[in-house]
């Protein structure tokens, strides 16, 4: 490889972050997960756990059975044998979201749609128009991370984050936007729910989507979110 | 099937854990498990379990709970006072107890956890691999009094039938004293420009809404100078970061796995068994030590743990050959 596609830094003394220098953002996110399952699927001895992001790979090791350095070289080696134009899937399974947008002004709509000097309606029909990739699983509980709506502006996260935010609530902060699948604290602002139970703790991993997956949102009214309450949430 | 029943008495704030769920962070979740790695693999050593056994994780209160069989246990971690059936027994070493002895576990102090082994472990629900429990997932939780956890194992006492004298005294690693905790450089370090120094300047106070999430502190703050939305990344278990606030914020093993701040510092696996033990209203120093020296500082921890592991498995050997030819009790 004639230019380094990657900068590789430790992080601490049991972790290595490998993050995209790719010019193209959506062939640094596609490097990073072909890394992580690259690795995952090696079972390298001494790696404990990959945590693939939108440009970034942070790679947990046992101290004792590997170090830094030689996980680092092995790793070069790997990327010069990524092929970082291949798409993370062929067949990209797509999930509907019904939401109950938050048009009453319990939640954090209003604020997000003043602060983008837009009317709650525009908000609403902004996040509900893209088809959006799943870009990775966060916290909590494998939150599907997706790249924000297209408003003019990043979305300001809360000045003081909630205690507590419920399951179900979608939400978004700076240009990202996100489902949560288990109740956990929080400071992005709210600006709906869905009725369906996003985490399965019998299923492995807990959540029903991939990195690569899309997903759609659709607005609902409150007599359909009462009758889909609980429904799993499924591919098309 | 099981071999017998463990009966909680007075739970105090008891959770049952192991080394945490290595798979979990992966997919969204994060590792927990004990925060005191040490101490719990030291507690399995010491009554022969594999290392990640399921074991019981005590914070800050009194323990007190009934077997209907004999078992073998081990104390390790934060200090405290060990009865049986109201008798004075050694933390930090193999503890017989017989079938319906009150074993109880009180006034920890010195540290903020301890830990609690049984030989052959429990039989308790795994997700992922893991008991270690999980607030966001609802998995898991703090055991009550009256609940019951079923043992694998029954151990008869190692007792010295002439003497009832320890049978064995075994050099187990100490807590350090003092809360020194080192870090090594973050990879976010450049975020904070000049002002990183000012993490090694003075002590931070560990305040109230410390958990295993993550501690925060009051003390001086470095400045964060980049400005602008940082993507989600993963974070590391230790990761030392600066958010908006007053507080410095240091992640322990129930951390999200990814979030939005830049990483100043991270602490080494080794301190963060130290961070395990200190407690709200204390202080505490962080020293800058290279990837090297943390690097020394886990392979050492390492080989003492092996040596104990080396010494427990020739006790073990001996005893139970002796227990054969004196009593003809199998110990084992």
């Amino acid at each position: 490889m004639s230019e380094a596609s990657v900068v590789v830094s430790p992080s601490g003394n049991s972790a290595l972050r490998v993050v995209s220098v790719l010019a193209d953002r959506e062939a640094g996110w596609r490097l990073v997960h072909h890394l992580a399952r690259f690795v995952d699927a090696a079972h390298v001895p001494g790696v404990e756990c990959v945590i693939p992001t939108y440009d970034a790979a942070l790679i947990e090791i046992d101290p004792a059975e590997v170090s830094l350095d030689r996980l680092g070289d092995y790793l070069a080696h790997v990327i010069e044998g990524l092929d970082h134009d291949r798409p993370l899937t062929d067949t990209p399974r797509t999930f509907d979201v019904p939401v109950l947008y938050d048009l009453d002004g319990e939640l954090d709509l209003q604020t997000v749609a003043a602060a983008q000097s837009l009317s709650a309606e525009e908000i609403v029909r902004l996040h509900s128009e893209p088809t959006y990739v799943v870009r990775c699983l966060g916290a909590p509980g494998g939150s599907p991370m997706l790249d924000g709506p297209p408003f003019p502006n990043p979305v300001p996260r809360l000045a003081s984050p909630r205690a507590h935010v419920p399951q179900g609530v979608v939400s978004v902060a700076g240009r990202q936007a996100t489902i949560t699948p288990a109740a956990a604290p929080g400071g992005w602002p709210l600006i709906g729910r869905t009725p369906l139970t996003v985490l399965d703790l019998d299923a492995e991993p807990f959540v029903p989507y991939e990195p690569g997956d899309l997903i759609r949102f659709t607005p609902i009214g409150p007599d359909e979110y009462e009758s889909l309450l609980g429904t799993r949430m499924v591919a098309r | 099937m099981s071999a017998g029943i463990l009966t909680i008495v007075e739970a105090g704030s008891t959770h049952v854990t192991d080394l945490g769920r290595r798979r979990g962070p992966r997919y969204g979740v994060p590792v927990n498990g004990a925060l005191d790695q040490r101490s719990a693999r030291i507690a399995n050593i010491l009554v022969g379990n594999p290392e990640n056994a399921a074991l019981l994780e005590i914070t800050a209160l009194d323990l007190e709970f009934v077997a209907d069989i004999d078992i073998l246990i081990a104390v390790t971690g934060a200090d405290g006072h060990l009865t049986i059936d109201g008798v004075g027994r050694p933390s930090g070493q193999p503890v017989s107890v017989r079938a319906g002895e009150a074993v109880a576990l009180r006034q920890l102090q010195g540290g903020l956890r301890a830990y609690l082994s049984v030989r052959g472990s429990f039989d308790v629900p795994l997700l992922l691999g893991s008991c270690a429990p999980d607030s966001v997932l609802g998995f898991g939780g703090r055991l009550a009094a009256g609940a019951t956890l079923d043992l694998r194992q029954a151990t008869s006492p190692l007792f010295n039938d002439h003497f009832s004298a320890e049978l064995y005294s075994l050099d187990v690693p100490r807590i350090p004293a003092g809360f020194v905790v080192d870090v090594t450089d973050g990879p976010d370090i450049d975020d904070f420009a000049g002002t990183a120094d000012r993490l090694f300047e003075q002590p931070y106070l560990v305040t109230p809404t410390s958990n295993h999430i993550g501690l925060r502190m009051t003390g001086p703050l470095p400045e964060r100078i980049s400005r602008g939305e940082v993507l989600s990344r993963g974070v590391p278990v230790g990761a030392v970061e600066v958010p908006p606030g007053d507080e410095l914020l240091v992640l322990h093993r129930g951390r999200g796995v990814t979030a939005g701040y830049p990483v100043l510092a991270v602490v080494t696996s080794s301190s963060l068994d130290v961070l395990a033990q200190v407690r709200p209203g204390q202080r505490l120093r962080f020293r800058r030590v290279s990837s090297a020296e943390a690097a020394a500082r886990t392979r050492a921890d390492l080989v003492a743990l092996d040596a104990l592991r080396l010494r427990v498995g020739a006790v073990f050997a001996a005893l139970d050959a002796l227990s054969l030819s004196t009593t003809g009790r199998t110990l084992l």
